[in-house]
């Protein structure tokens, strides 16, 4: 009972995070010296086609009326159209986020395989060796640019030895499987599709490598430091001088205590994973939200800009929100309080 | 509770070694033509940045990925062939003439008979007049080419049989100018029939022929995921000889070094926006050629008149006279451009080819002792990113700010994205300003108009100049109809402008393209557009 209010107490304020959201990212798009109208209609449009694109998307009003119709709008499930694409801006969002999703899933997956295991490994073998080569390694992870390192990889592994795709989704030529969730490895599964599922996996790998480098690194150091300060506690002597094997020990006893700082950085991550698909989707050829959002700002469509924030003011707290379950599962002491 | 902890971390353990064994283990697909696919060896691979790419309705398309593609979809009532902009060919219609209906230019098409449409339909001229007045009532982009450039209301074309269209235009319009833009996308004839069954909420079908196409030309849509691909397959109905290749795909990749590598490894037929440092790198690898194209833009720094000391001729000759034109473009360009002064393009009828300015530093301070001017500061507004030609447009600023200081003008750069930039030159805001200008058709009208004419609120009026006199000599010229006499005309408005303008035109940049050496007949039309019908692979 007491875990039901306190995610009804999220969820409200996740409902406060959005108007706030809302209202913030709006008057900052709608302050920008330029023109939207010029940014869309270009160097060669006239003023009575400047005068009705501005009077087409409510640019004529006052700034109040414009939010509230805006907001009228998000109530009925309008979030308005693209001044770019020329679209319902929920389309757009529904064509490129699961792609972004896919790509951070497959990318925290691949900071908690490496991450944590190499972060465990790291602070048993303080000092030597083992510890040395994962230090070096997270913090070329935390230090290389990310456009830098997918140019790399495409080099390495698609250019020179041509072991795995340099771009994209899907081969050349397949068609994507049928849509039910946007996530292709997902709906080629649904569907059964063995082709697809083997091509979308093997598409995934060098941007979820590229994308979630940086994440492995984080969490590799964290697990690092957490386990050695567990290490260190009077349990571990216990558990140790009961003549426990070593290794329970630190996988019972102390990695699930280390885990509690590291399940925070997780939450952080997924969410700047989300955000740092910018650059990864671009060299990636990758049809994300990331992609979507760059080509937004720039062209100053304003109701592209602002769909997209609201849609990363609800994964925030929304991974936020999974992250204080996970608490409240992983320490009994929270549950108590 | 302990127990369902446990059976958690188990489960998830488990997930974890799932997703871990489904991982890529089968190397060697390395993304290349799945032969299965069918159609492979005939479909031509292009990797492009289509990010522009908004519509494929020929009333709506104007950005440079829909161009390209609604030319290849759509038949126009006439056509320019190949790269040739100076004769215009039959096209939908097999003649057409121009007669004096008094207070109108009546001019005539006759359409070609058994011309079909990809869905069976015959071509009529019910279709032409369909198709003008719904890009008239659309009014998207392009429409103003019809409605201001041409001066047609919707019903100043008419059908006065299943096979003769009539077009009215007023006599403050261009039929030699009309009829290149019915060259262009916007004169798109769709089907007529097959759209009128498409539409919603009167939308004259737009939302259908977005992604869809309904056109007569030798290819159509098949389709459009968006952000990733267009796939054109051959129009089974086209009445023109069969395209030799079956489908054209166009892949969204937006990085140039992924477009090299793909072309490289052959997963790619053509490589679209390589910079000229990457075609260089090609040069001489098996397997790959490089082309080039011309555009017919023009990269100019525009300056106001309105801010002194530019309203003095003196001053502005001095800026054109000390750039070191020709450093620009063998050092910043590497070739990938030409020498052009004038205000029309190369490939234009009515290209000036006179090309007076080079770096005279002692000519230029003398020009400013002549203006009276000793030291001036000036802002310069820059675009963020790539000039045409594949140049930084920082470096190119940074070349004439050192080009300029030797006759003591000083500029402070301002860098600004494209969209800030022009709301403050069209404003008349700027004072130095670079920026491109590429014609709305290709037609000299389409430049000259815009640098000579104030009225017309477009480049002229953002530099404050106001010259009536000539703006009326260029009015005038764009109405003649002999085209020694146009020529001759324009020559002269042209060297006019060269040395009384406010324009600094820089250079006329190349387009650069990487092919697969198999691919043949790749003619890029400086307007933007090849005709995938004459490609071979």
């Amino acid at each position: 009972m007491r875990f039901v209010g306190f995610l009804l107490r999220r969820i409200v304020g996740i409902a406060f995070v959005m108007i706030g959201v809302s209202v913030i990212t709006f008057a900052i798009s709608h302050v920008v010296p330029a023109d939207p109208a010029v940014a869309a209609l270009g160097d060669h449009a006239t003023d009575a086609q400047i005068a009705a694109f501005r009077a087409e998307y409510h640019l004529d009003r006052p700034l109040p009326e414009q939010y509230a119709t805006y907001v009228v709008g998000i109530l009925h499930g309008d979030l308005g159209k693209s001044i770019r694409t020329r679209r319902a801006v929920a389309d757009d969002l529904a064509d490129s986020f699961p792609a972004t999703l896919e790509l951070s899933f497959a990318a925290l997956l691949i900071s908690l395989l490496v991450g944590i295991p190499a972060g465990i490994w790291s602070a048993i073998y303080r000092g030597r060796l083992p510890d040395v080569i994962v230090r070096i390694a997270a913090l070329a992870g935390g230090s290389l640019p990310v456009f830098w390192l997918g140019l790399i990889v495409i080099g390495l592994f698609y250019y020179q030895l041509g072991w795995l795709p340099g771009g994209g989704r899907l081969d050349t030529f397949m068609s994507p499987p049928p849509t039910r969730t946007g996530l292709y490895v997902v709906d080629s599964v649904i569907a059964l599709d063995l082709d697809a599922l083997r091509s979308s996996l093997i598409h995934l790998v060098l941007p979820a490598l590229t994308l979630g480098y940086f994440s492995t690194a984080v969490i590799a150091r964290m697990t690092r430091s957490s386990m050695l300060e567990v290490l260190g506690q009077d349990y571990m002597r216990t558990a140790r001088a009961k003549g426990l094997a070593e290794r329970l020990i630190v996988l019972r006893h102390g990695l699930r205590n280390a885990l509690i700082p590291t399940v925070t950085v997780i939450g952080l991550t997924f969410g700047s994973l989300l955000s740092g698909a910018v650059l990864t989707e671009t060299i990636f050829s990758w049809p994300g939200l990331g992609r979507y959002a760059t080509a937004s700002a720039i062209s100053l469509d304003f109701p592209a800009v602002l769909g997209v924030t609201l849609l990363a003011a609800i994964v925030y707290p929304v991974a936020n929100l999974a992250v204080d379950v996970a608490y409240y599962w992983l320490d009994p002491r929270i549950q108590r309080d | 509770m302990k127990s369902l902890r446990h059976a958690s971390i188990a489960f998830a353990v488990a997930l974890l070694l799932v997703g871990a064994c489904g991982a890529p283990t089968t190397p060697g697909a390395s993304g290349s033509v799945s032969p299965s696919a069918g159609g492979a060896a005939s479909t031509l691979v292009i990797d492009q940045d289509v990010s522009d790419l908004i519509s494929l309705d020929p009333a709506v398309v104007y950005e440079f990925s829909g161009v390209l593609l609604a030319h290849n979809v759509y038949d126009t009532l006439v056509r320019f062939e190949g790269t040739d902009l100076s004769t215009i060919k039959p096209g939908l219609a097999t003649s057409w003439d121009t007669k004096d209906a008094g207070a109108t230019l009546d001019m005539t098409f006759k359409l070609k008979t058994g011309q079909k449409f990809a869905s069976g339909n015959t071509v009529t001229a019910d279709d032409v007049v369909y198709s003008f007045q719904r890009a008239i009532k659309l009014n998207k982009s392009p429409a103003f080419l019809f409605t201001d450039i041409a001066g047609l209301k919707a019903d100043s074309i008419k059908a006065s049989d299943a096979n003769t269209v009539v077009i009215s235009l007023p006599k403050t319009a261009s039929p030699a100018a009309f009829l290149t833009i019915l060259t262009f996308t916007l004169g798109g004839v769709v089907d007529s029939k097959e759209v009128k069954t498409k539409e919603t909420g009167g939308d004259s079908g737009s939302a259908y022929l977005l992604d869809h196409s309904s056109g007569s030309g030798p290819y159509a849509v098949d389709h459009w995921t968006k952000n990733t691909e267009v796939l054109l397959k051959t129009n089974p109905n086209y009445a023109g000889t069969k395209p030799p290749l079956s489908g054209i795909l166009v892949k969204h990749v937006p990085e140039s070094t992924n477009q090299q590598f793909a072309l490289e490894k052959g997963d790619a037929d053509v490589a679209r926006n390589l910079s000229p440092q990457q075609v260089a790198a090609l040069q001489g690898k098996a397997g790959v050629s490089t082309t080039t194209a011309a555009s017919l833009l023009l990269v100019y720094v525009g300056m106001n008149v309105m801010k002194k000391p530019l309203d003095n001729v003196n001053v502005r000759e001095a800026l054109r006279t000390a750039v070191d034109y020709d450093g620009i473009i063998r050092d910043l360009l590497k070739g990938n451009a030409k020498k052009v002064q004038g205000i029309v393009p190369q490939g234009l009828a009515g290209a000036n080819e006179t090309a007076p300015f080079q770096a005279d530093v002692a000519k230029a301070q003398a020009l400013m002792k002549q203006a009276n001017v000793d030291k001036v500061t000036l802002d310069f507004l820059i675009p963020t990113g790539q000039a045409p030609g594949g140049v930084a447009f920082s470096d190119l600023g940074a070349k004439l700010q050192a080009d300029w200081a030797k006759i003591g003008v000083t500029v402070n750069i301002k860098q600004q994205p494209t969209a800030d930039l022009l709301t403050t030159y069209r404003a008349q805001q700027g004072q130095l300003v670079m920026i491109y200008w590429g014609p709305d058709y290709p037609d000299p009208d389409a430049n000259v108009g815009p640098f000579t004419d104030y009225k017309s609120k477009s480049i002229a009026y953002r530099n404050g100049w106001d010259d009536p006199t000539w703006a009326e000599a260029g009015r005038k010229a764009a109405l003649i109809t002999d085209p020694g006499t146009r020529a001759a005309a324009y020559k002269e408005i042209t060297n006019y402008v060269l040395h009384n303008g406010p324009y600094v035109i820089l250079y006329q940049p190349t387009e650069l393209f990487g092919l697969r050496s198999n691919v043949k007949g790749f003619n890029w039309s400086s307007i933007g557009w090849v005709d995938f019908a004459s490609v071979t692979k």
